[in-house]
């Protein structure tokens, strides 16, 4: 059985069915989420198997078995495309939301509007998947919002406070005018090419590159650039993440940077552009910005004293490691380093969706024991929160990139690549990780001084916090463990697949 | 091997590093370099730490870490990088949407001329 189109038919079931549920009480409410969100992540990880099992792009056309039309050579219908990368981003968004719905039982308990707020994360989590499976760039736009849409509402969430609304304000505003310059993309390569499919677009694209699509090149990767938080384009989400509830900001810095970011810059530059344009140059425009964000993201997290706020600013710099091989894959197409490099930014990508996530959770958790993210009322939680702080400490650890953990192989990867590629890209990257292990160092020997009198009326929060905090470290540890096994056998055949551009547009087109 | 990176390494040279520090902390206490475990004018292993000290000014900070005075040597040390990314974040939306602007224009020009 094809579970290609249940990834997205169950949240969409959900998010219709949640509110009717929600009639009978509270209790069905959350478990319907945590149902859903588990029936999810029960497809994608099918999805993902069956994908890495046979190596194959999978393909899936809406009302019809072929994307062709009727007495014509060329795709019209919308087509859903899945190669290793797809499945991959779409187990890690599953497997993240999944969890941030289990831990919000707990932590959103006190809150009202809560029949609001399981709909929109199961609609944040749907756009989410739809944007990483389909194969058709108008589609792509319309999973983009959906997706922007919920993140917006969620933002702005407790809008009890004007920190929420502010922060979701800016970011709508912002957010929208990025998206505008996505949507103007789409509109200039349709408007030259006459085909929104994704496959069909590459191959016209590499028999006549115009400057028309070079302009819609430049539109869409800024504005991808702006959804991803890479610098100069990252003010947004330094605001707009340490304002969201913490389970909120799990899946904003987690994922949707990620999904609504960088994977689709992935996708765009090798999929749809890979044969056209000169790959070279736009690998050394992402590294250029890719620099910039990892020494400033990184930087600017040293000086925060709102542990969110940290997080948010830490965020923008893991992006720039991602950027970092993503833009190094693209400038060595076709060679070892960049294979490396590109694997290095997926194995990235999925390891600090984890890393992100347990670190807005243990923020959460502090937050909701103490009131207080100001890291200089938080002297000696260690003392009264343990298991809180030793999540904590093996996050931060893994996101510095200490080894065994995680972190430490993915950033193995691209600090290789980086430096066999250009030293002095290498030498950038270990700039940035001196930044990272400040920023953290600092928490860390908050949580670990002298417990002050604030802390000592802190308690470890429940089972249902806790539990999704604990799966998210062992989940750090294990794939730290066999960093090898994964890299070999998962990141890199995906690397491998999404530089293979001829094959992504044969999925489609078939002999054609 | 390019790309090869084995965790069973690192734990081989966590033992070793452990061992390692046990037999250095054993000769420590021996040689009576000052490291004590307890009570009065206790110091941390090797580090030889003072107690405490009182800042003027900072007195109830006394004996915490905080968020604010930890990592101070190194964010005085570049002080003026800090103070130059922190005046560009001025939380308008006119300049979010200058930033994005620009941006935009490095791109476009990069892949006009070389793209």
């Amino acid at each position: 059985m094809n579970v290609l189109p249940f990834v997205i038919i169950i949240p969409l079931l959900g998010v219709f069915s949640l509110p009717l549920v929600g009639l009978v009480g509270k209790k069905a409410r959350e478990a319907w989420a945590l149902l859903i969100s588990g029936a999810t992540l029960g497809v994608t990880s099918k999805l993902l198997y069956n994908v890495w099992s046979t190596k194959e792009t999978l393909v899936y056309t809406l009302g019809a078995k072929s994307p062709m039309g009727q007495g014509v050579g060329f795709p019209v219908r919308i087509v859903w495309e899945v190669d290793l990368l797809s499945a991959i981003m779409a187990f890690t968004i599953a497997f993240v939301a999944f969890l941030a719905v289990a831990y919000s039982i707990e932590y959103m308990r006190h809150d009202t509007g809560l029949e609001k707020y399981y709909v929109l994360i199961l609609v944040l989590e749907l756009g989410m998947l739809g944007i990483v499976l389909t194969g058709d760039i108008f589609n792509f736009y319309v999973f983009l919002e959906i997706m922007s849409i919920a993140s917006y509402a969620l933002v702005a969430f407790r809008n009890d406070t004007w920190e929420g609304i502010e922060a979701g304000i800016k970011y709508m505003f912002v957010g929208s005018l990025a998206s505008s310059f996505i949507l103007l993309g789409i509109a200039l390569l349709y408007g030259q090419y006459g085909t929104l499919t994704m496959a069909y677009l590459a191959e016209k694209m590499a028999a006549n590159f115009t400057l028309t699509a070079k302009i819609a090149l430049a539109f869409l990767i800024g504005g991808l650039l702006f959804k991803s938080g890479a610098v100069p384009v990252h003010m947004w989400l330094a605001d707009a993440h340490p304002a969201a509830p913490s389970s909120i900001s799990a899946m904003l810095s987690g994922l949707v940077i990620k999904a609504g970011g960088v994977y689709v810059i992935a996708r765009i530059a090798f999929s749809v552009f890979g044969m056209a344009v000169n790959l070279r140059t736009l690998g050394w425009v992402i590294i250029f910005f890719a620099c910039l964000t990892l020494i400033v993201g990184n930087a600017m997290a040293v000086v925060q004293t709102d542990m969110k706020r940290l997080l948010a600013f830490s965020s923008v710099g893991q992006i720039g490691y991602i950027l970092l091989g993503l833009g190094i894959g693209l400038a060595a197409y076709g060679t070892k380093v960049g294979e490396i490099a590109t694997a290095g930014a997926i194995y990235h990508t999925v390891n600090h969706a984890i890393m992100k996530a347990l670190l807005f959770m243990v923020a959460g958790a502090v937050l909701h024991e103490l009131g207080t993210k100001d890291l200089n009322e938080l002297s000696g939680l260690a003392k009264t929160m343990p298991k809180t702080t030793f999540a904590f400490i093996v996050g931060a650890a893994a996101i510095i990139g200490l080894p065994p953990l995680n972190g430490f192989a993915s950033k193995w990867l691209l600090y290789e690549s980086s430096a066999l590629f250009n030293p002095f890209l290498g030498a950038i990257a270990i700039i940035g990780t001196a930044f990272c292990t400040a920023a953290y160092i600092r928490v860390l020997y908050t949580f670990l001084g002298r417990p002050s009198e604030r802390v000592m009326k802190a308690k470890e929060p429940g089972m249902a916090m806790l539990l999704p905090m604990f799966i998210l470290v062992g989940a750090i540890i294990l794939m730290g463990l066999f960093p090898w096994q994964i890299s070999k056998g998962v990141m890199i055949p995906a690397a491998s697949m999404l530089a293979n551009i001829k094959g992504y547009v044969l999925a489609v087109m078939g002999g054609v | 091997m390019f790309g090869y990176w084995d965790a069973l390494y690192f734990v081989y040279v966590f033992i070793i590093g452990l061992i390692i520090a046990y037999l250095l902390m054993k000769w420590a206490e021996r040689a009576s370099s000052g490291t004590r475990r307890e009570g009065e004018g206790a110091k941390i292993f090797l580090s030889g730490e003072d107690q405490d000290r009182v800042i003027p000014d900072f007195e109830h900070f006394r004996g915490y870490f905080t968020g604010r005075h930890v990592m101070w040597g190194l964010i005085r040390g570049i002080n003026r990088m800090f103070i130059a990314f922190r005046r560009e974040h001025t939380g308008l939306l006119g300049d979010y949407v200058s930033y994005l602007l620009i941006t935009i224009a490095l791109v476009l020009g990069a892949l006009i001329i070389w793209g």
